[in-house]
């Protein structure tokens, strides 16, 4: 597989911007020398202190990772694999040693993007900001990641590694920062200290080491936040409701069952609830009820008509974008 | 096969091994118990690797033959051609004061760090538990047979003498201690002939130790007969895999000692040194066979039950049990454990001590040994040895 990758691999450089001058003879081929190593080693000493107390150890499930906070009020970006749906509890230690708990917002399996959010605590936590210019992390400029490999471990601290970013993909940077278990969900840093990419995967070569870059993030942010899990390549748009339906004994289109966190169940639509129409259209079955609900987009408004314990009631639900892995 | 062999082959089909937790009735050298947080605290590693494995199979092609993505050409990597070319300047400083220790067939074993004009070096004492076997080849080409001067297990580290060579380069050495994490290393690689870069990755700390293990598990009960210990599970790329034992093997003596239980089979080895050599005698299909194992620390086997995937080259068999290591990032091989640090400036400030994982790098800093090491030579160069007045 290595070979591949070298088999696959394209000598042709962008014609980039490079601030630097030490990076742009770089990108045309030349020899380091030691004043350039020199310089990214004072730039990361430097950064060090300001991004280190973003980066936390996270304990999930059987597991062990990593994230880093992105704003005082807790929000923090991890890997989708480490929470693996929202609404997940997840242990997590500060640098300090600290511990609290954060839970998961929406993700993203396909780019394995997260987001969660930490307990308030009263005051402003520490955090870094995200890089929004995506297309800046082009091959050869220099990058450094921090993680707990392993787990966490107070005597070792975070593992540092410095590195140059080897590719970008439309979802991901490949780095030779070299990762491993435990680093899931740690930040890729550039050299203003802002993050560009969250550490997915790895592959046996040392310098396949893939991260998530910002453009899920940045894409999905509305829908994360609100805890939805994003399919990037889509299976369809059509809104969200979340209730599960049956065909009752008397033929009446009927509530089996609704899903947590759903609008259907902050709308106070419940289980065993008689669905009688929709925007004013009788319902009489389950594939159209479906396809009414389908027809329209995340956003709209739906008026249902319901009979609970046998009463008749009127809600309006707005529709949200479909989740991944739940019913419709 | 050599060992090296060995690793090369396992590790094209590494990722596919499971983890198998013991079952009810099997004991493990570390015990069951013992055994589960480090299955834990790995988790996130093995879904990461299967998961992108899977993703890898699925579609490699369309990821890598995007002729749209630029990838950056190898010498430009962190540890390329053109990067290295930073450091050329320093071999006079690294390679040139370090040597290759090899096997009569000239196999590289491990590296050495000359310490004494006239022949003394320094060496990773578990990855020589047989000196007499190995010569030393010199970066000039001069190649000589060692003596043991002093193994220092504490350390992990052994001076021998190349005899007969005179007018060596000494490295020079620098403090480690004040060195703060993102400071550049440099680190002689490739069995003492190339360089390689990384930076100081985690703080200065003891690696406490936990012993030794074969990287077996056994019955609780005796085996057929009340005789021996029957094996049940062998750990990939493990000591005893290595040495060829099998599964339903019987341990019939260990290090000379006759073994009934497997709590003394796990006694016996865990208070041995990483990195030693016992003989193990032991019954397969009715007939008694003996082989040689090499002890690995048991962190190391336990942490790595399913073979060292994803590790690069392998990992040291003695990864623990040292009284302060610095951590770096530097790219290296076991077989450059032995090999000298250096800073940007040339200055080396310790010696290659643990490949512990993909990440890991332990050195011994300069301020651990070096004081204890020069006692030594001196005692060495100065005989006969006197004795000091109270």
């Amino acid at each position: 597989m290595r070979a591949s990758f070298l088999l696959f691999s394209t000598l042709i450089l962008l014609a980039e911007q490079v601030q630097a001058a030490d990076r742009q003879t770089e990108a045309k081929g030349a020899k380091t020398d030691i004043a350039t190593l020199l310089r990214v080693q004072h730039d990361v000493q430097n950064l060090l202190p300001k991004v280190r107390p973003a980066l936390v150890a996270i304990q999930s499930g059987d597991g062990t990772a990593s994230g880093v906070i992105i704003s005082a009020d807790g929000l923090l970006l991890t890997a989708a694999h480490v929470p693996n749906g929202p609404g997940k509890e997840m242990r997590v230690i500060l640098e300090d040693g600290t511990i609290t708990t954060a839970k998961s917002l929406g993700l993203d399996k396909t780019t394995d993007a997260a987001l969660a959010r930490l307990k308030d605590r009263g005051k402003p936590w520490p955090f870094v900001n995200l890089s929004r210019d995506v297309a800046k992390a082009q091959p050869g400029e220099w990058c450094f990641a921090l993680g707990h490999p392993g787990g966490f471990d107070k005597a070792r601290g975070p593992v540092l590694r410095v590195g140059k970013i080897i590719k970008q993909t439309a979802n991901s940077l490949h780095s030779d920062c070299v990762l491993m278990g435990g680093d899931s969900g740690g930040p890729l840093f550039n050299f203003n200290g802002e993050v560009i990419g969250i550490h997915s995967q790895i592959w046996e070569g040392r310098d396949q080491n893939v991260h998530v870059s910002m453009a899920p993030f940045l894409r999905s942010w509305e829908a994360m936040q609100k805890s939805q899990v994003i399919k990037t390549w889509g299976s369809g748009a059509g809104g969200y409701l979340g209730v599960a339906t049956v065909m009752s004994d008397d033929l009446e289109l009927a509530v089996a069952d609704v899903i947590a966190g759903s609008p259907a169940l902050k709308a106070g639509i419940r289980a065993g609830d008689v669905i009688l129409s929709v925007n004013g259209d009788a319902m009489t079955d389950q594939q159209q009820f479906s396809a009414t609900v389908k027809a329209r987009a995340a956003g709209d408004t739906l008026k249902l008509k319901l009979r609970t314990h046998g009463k008749e009631r009127d809600l309006s639900v707005q529709l949200v974008q479909k989740p991944q892995e739940e019913g419709q | 096969m050599t060992k090296d062999e060995y690793r090369a082959e396992r590790s094209e089909t590494a990722s596919t091994a499971k983890r198998v937790p013991p079952r009810r009735g099997e004991q493990s050298e570390a015990m069951t118990n013992d055994r589960a947080p480090a299955s834990h605290v790995w988790a996130f590693s093995s879904f990461g690797l299967r998961h992108f494995v899977l993703l890898f199979l699925l579609g490699p092609l369309c990821i890598l033959a995007d002729p749209l993505r630029p990838t950056l050409p190898s010498e430009q990597r962190t540890n390329g051609k053109n990067t290295l070319a930073a450091v050329e300047t320093l071999k006079p400083l690294t390679v040139a004061c370090a040597a290759r220790i090899e096997s009569p067939l000239g196999r590289a074993i491990c590296t050495a760090t000359v310490v004494g004009e006239d022949g003394y070096v320094l060496l990773k004492a578990s990855e020589v538990p047989e000196l007499h076997k190995t010569r030393i080849k010199f970066s000039d080409g001069r190649t000589a047979d060692l003596r043991e001067v002093h193994r220092e297990t504490r350390l992990d580290l052994l001076l021998a003498q190349a005899i007969g060579i005179t007018g060596l380069r000494v490295v020079s050495f620098g403090a480690a201690r004040p060195l703060a994490l993102g400071q550049w290393l440099c680190s002689v690689a490739d069995a003492g002939k190339e360089t390689r870069i990384g930076i100081v990755s985690a703080k200065f700390r003891r690696i406490p130790g936990t012993g030794a293990a074969l990287g077996i598990r056994m019955d609780e009960k005796a085996a057929k007969g009340g005789k021996g210990v029957r094996i049940v599970g062998i750990a990939s790329e493990s000591p005893a895999e290595v040495a060829g034992l099998q599964e339903n093997d019987v341990l019939l003596t260990i290090a000379g000692e006759k073994v009934a239980e497997f709590r003394r089979v796990h006694d016996i080895v865990n208070k041995r040194q990483p990195g030693e050599i016992i003989d193990v005698r032991y019954l397969r299909k009715d007939k008694e066979e003996t082989c040689r194992v090499r002890l690995a620390s048991r962190t190391k086997v336990l942490q790595n039950w399913e073979g060292e995937d994803f590790a690069n080259g392998g990992i040291s068999l003695r990864s623990d049990n040292f009284p302060e290591v610095l951590q770096h990032d530097i790219p290296l091989l076991p077989s450059d454990m032995g090999g000298p640090v250096a800073t940007l400036e040339g200055k080396v400030i310790g010696i290659n001590i643990a490949r512990v994982d993909r990440v890991t790098t332990f050195a011994l800093p300069v301020e651990a040994f070096w004081t204890e090491v020069q006692q030594w030579m001196k005692a060495d160069r100065h005989p006969p040895k006197a004795v000091l007045a109270q």
